[in-house]
């Protein structure tokens, strides 16, 4: 059998595995896609294996703030695993790629039926929460440049690769910055050789190097997988 | 058990039907909520559960350097202890209480227990879980875009709906450490709100005088917390009904 992909999934038990494999539907998630709107049914639960999703608020109808983002380590549309079948915000595709994606009736009916699915979903909701509050705080007191290593690692974490595409301006929305914010605090990074960022390109040049300019949240973050994970 | 009492004052116990209740009743046991009191703290051992009769709740998320910034606040609409039934590590949070009240605590392992039988008590919890993320997104956004004065509107209103009376105990100083800001920003927007008669603030005490101005003046941040904890709260209680 193929190695899976998406970590979620791996953490089951092969027996709960192979019981959600026929539901799962093999896609290709394009850049700038809509999975959910905010207070809209949601349709379909995504598992990303090599592609990376952004839960963005809005604020006046406007894209203001990243507040999660999921990869590989996760599932796209977690309130249908809280019995809630909305959400207050909006997933959007950040970096193209396959996923596994299972309908949302389906999905309810083979939650309600394994409770080792159960078990993983509540615990990845409980690292969400601990994303989402880092994301409260972090933007309370840390500047942008700090804020973008952060980010940039957080997204390699996620697409398992140092080198990704991102425009100016949706960089400045996951920030919840304006766009010159975001062009100062990449050339700082540039000029530190800890990035290489041309045309929508980056590429990420010395992690080690990145990780000391992020600010402590990515590694709290990524404390709370690794606990979560145990 | 007097009316006053009961594990009913808690919303989400009071939605639960008769025989889970009954239940759980021998082990709820009644607790006083002091100011200031911290009720869980970032790394410490798995804590009880705290289900606020009266009282506010404030999470505060801790930073690694020890600052800190509240990210909800939580009363008789919901509870504290997430992280004992959702499983996984310890979250960078603290609880203080934010305004004095008192509380059902269950002891984590008789709560996990519970959660286990996948009855009424779990999907009242998971939905709680939604609408306390919500509000965790809703405090991230406001933090980032909006004036001093709106955040501090929204804190205001988010407390006084935890509340009875409008009536709120509180220092400048913490509700600058609630908002993760300084004192003086504090004052000043404090200060504007007093001379427009929207509130009045003496020697630690807030009183809100207008809500509907208050309301008026505040982001939208607080009608989206507000509406999808009714919401999801109110759809709670239809399903026991």
């Amino acid at each position: 059998m193929a190695a899976i992909l998406n970590s979620l999934l791996a953490a089951l038990p092969r027996k709960s595995y192979l019981r959600l494999l026929p539901g799962l539907a093999p896609v290709e998630l394009v850049f700038g896609e809509i999975l959910y709107e905010p207070d809209q049914p949601i349709e379909h639960v995504y598992f990303p294996t090599q592609s990376l999703v952004s839960l963005l608020t809005l604020v006046e109808g406007h894209l203001a703030l990243e507040v999660g983002l999921v990869g590989w380590e996760g599932m796209v549309g977690f309130p249908l695993a809280l019995g809630v079948d909305t959400s207050p915000v909006r997933a959007l595709v950040q970096g193209g790629g396959p996923a596994l994606r299972m309908g949302a009736a389906r999905f309810r009916a083979e939650l309600r039926r394994s409770p080792p699915l159960q078990r993983e979903l509540h615990r990845y909701v409980a690292t969400m929460m601990a994303q989402i509050s880092q994301t409260a705080g972090c933007n309370r007191f840390h500047v942008v440049e700090p804020r973008l290593a952060r980010w940039l690692l957080m997204t390699r974490d996620r697409v398992r690769s140092g080198e990704f595409r991102m425009t100016h301006e949706f960089l400045s929305h996951m920030l919840g910055v304006r766009r010159v914010g975001v062009t100062e605090a990449a050339s700082a990074l540039q000029q530190r050789k800890l990035i290489e960022y041309t045309r929508g390109a980056i590429k990420i040049l010395d992690h080690r190097g990145l990780e000391k300019a992020a600010c402590p949240c990515y590694e709290s973050v990524k404390d709370m997988h690794r606990a979560a994970s145990l | 058990m007097s009316a006053r009492r009961t594990p009913k004052q808690n919303r989400l116990l009071a939605a639960l039907p008769g025989p889970e209740l009954l239940r759980l009743l021998p082990h709820l046991e009644r607790v006083l909520l002091p100011l200031g009191a911290v009720i869980y703290e970032s790394g410490g051992a798995q804590a009880h559960a705290y289900f606020p009769a009266s009282g506010i709740i404030s999470l505060l998320y801790v930073m690694k350097d020890g600052a800190a910034a509240e990210i909800a606040v939580v009363g008789n609409e919901g509870m504290v202890g997430i992280a004992v039934f959702m499983g996984g590590g310890t979250t960078p949070s603290r609880a203080v209480v934010q305004s004095a009240g008192s509380a059902w605590r269950l002891e984590p392992a008789l709560l996990k227990a519970e959660f286990a039988r996948g009855g009424a008590l779990q999907r009242q919890l998971l939905r709680y879980t939604q609408a306390l993320i919500t509000q965790m997104t809703q405090t991230a956004v406001c933090n980032r875009h909006h004036l001093l004065e709106q955040q501090l509107c929204r804190w205001l209103l988010l407390s006084l709906d935890r509340l009875p009376s409008n009536e709120l105990v509180m220092t400048q100083q913490l509700i600058a450490n609630m908002l993760g800001v300084r004192r003086e920003g504090v004052t000043e927007a404090a200060g504007r709100l007093q001379a427009d008669g929207l509130i009045d603030y003496s020697r630690g005490r807030i009183s809100v005088l207008n809500r509907a101005g208050l309301e008026k003046r505040a982001c939208e941040c607080y009608a989206v917390v507000r509406n999808e904890s009714d919401r999801l709260l109110q759809s709670q209680i239809a399903l026991v009904a």
